[in-house]
């Protein structure tokens, strides 16, 4: 949308920590960390550090899925104490015991 | 009704719940059983769900005995509440919210404040937003793995981590974790970005130091 010209210079003067600053937004609303502003889109196209930025935390975000394989297993005796508590729950049943909480 | 003109602008699907909750065989089926009473559906529901809420309880507490003992109150609560279980989200969804309502507690009662974890940590951390990110770092695109992440997730620091599971792991929307949490959605953001940030410096740090940041988490 602007015109091809050599200055290396983003069109739109907003520096990294302005740039910065609205990414925890552009990850909540897009989910992608692309910008529809365009003061952010082109620094987001000029400036290296904030793509790299970009870039690795949409990284991180899309390896987090990997944690989601449950890979740990409580041990036998979790089990164990979960059948001790229901068998006293059913004790308490059978004990006519109404008012019990 | 509402939601119809939201048609036209490009919904970007969250993390599909389908995907992160596939049903399970046999859970439905289960499920009824339980419901009467019958011990080997609650037998057979444990075996299917323990190790997703054992890892995520001890993701969030980032510790084996104290994850172990929530793990057994989530289920316990889970058996005598299971007769309120009308099927409206999927088992799984219930169960984990059910989960992690109980680890906050937990955590509560224990008197960490969930609320001003933000303002606890490290508070340098919280100029990491404005900091220059250097180029010359190397890439991480392609380079992390499920135990160098999973490293890394355990050391940070509680706050972070909590938010870091529950939306980007556990798939739960900022309002959610907000009204989990207590806080606000401004802040579960906040958290959410600077858990990210902070994974990314651990992450491109090589192995001692991530060792190194656990162990003096470990040491509060
Ligand atoms: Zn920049």
């Amino acid at each position: 949308m602007t015109s091809q010209n050599s200055n290396p210079k983003p069109p739109a003067t907003i520096s990294c920590a302005e740039f910065q600053e609205q990414l925890p937004d552009l990850f909540a609303s897009g989910g992608s960390g692309e910008p529809e502003d365009p003061c952010l889109v082109a620094h987001l196209k000029t400036c290296e550090n904030c793509s790299a930025l970009v870039r690795d935390l949409q990284y991180i975000a899309d390896q987090a899925s990997l944690l989601l394989q449950p890979t740990h297993e409580p041990s036998d005796n979790v089990w164990k104490k979960i059948q001790e508590g229901l068998n006293s729950d059913r004790t308490d049943e059978a004990g006519q015991n109404p008012s019990h909480s | 009704m509402e939601q119809q003109g939201l048609r036209m602008t490009e919904i970007k699907p969250g993390p599909s719940l389908f995907k992160r909750n596939p049903p399970i065989a046999g859970e439905a089926e289960a499920i009824e059983s339980a419901k009467a009473g019958d011990a080997e559906a609650f037998s057979k529901l444990y075996a299917l769900h323990k190790r997703r809420v054992y890892t995520l309880c001890l993701r969030m507490l980032g510790n084996v005995s104290e994850a172990e003992d929530m793990t057994q109150e989530a289920f316990l609560h889970l058996f005598r509440k299971i007769g309120s279980f009308r099927g409206e989200s999927a088992f799984s969804t219930w169960l984990h919210r059910l989960t992690v309502n109980l680890v906050l507690m937990h955590l509560r009662k224990k008197g960490l404040n969930l609320v001003s974890l933000e303002e606890t940590i490290n508070p340098s951390d919280d100029d990491a937003p404005k900091r220059d990110f250097g180029s010359r770092d190397p890439q991480l695109t392609g380079s992390v793995d499920r135990v160098a992440l999973e490293r890394a997730v355990a050391s940070l620091p509680p706050g972070y981590r909590m938010v870091f599971v529950l939306h980007d792991v556990e798939g739960f929307e900022h309002n959610e974790i907000a009204t989990m949490l207590e806080c606000s959605t401004g802040n579960s953001k906040s958290q959410l970005h600077k858990a990210r940030l902070k994974l990314r410096e651990l992450l491109r740090q090589p192995e001692q130091s991530i060792r190194q940041a656990g162990l003096k988490e470990a040491a509060k």
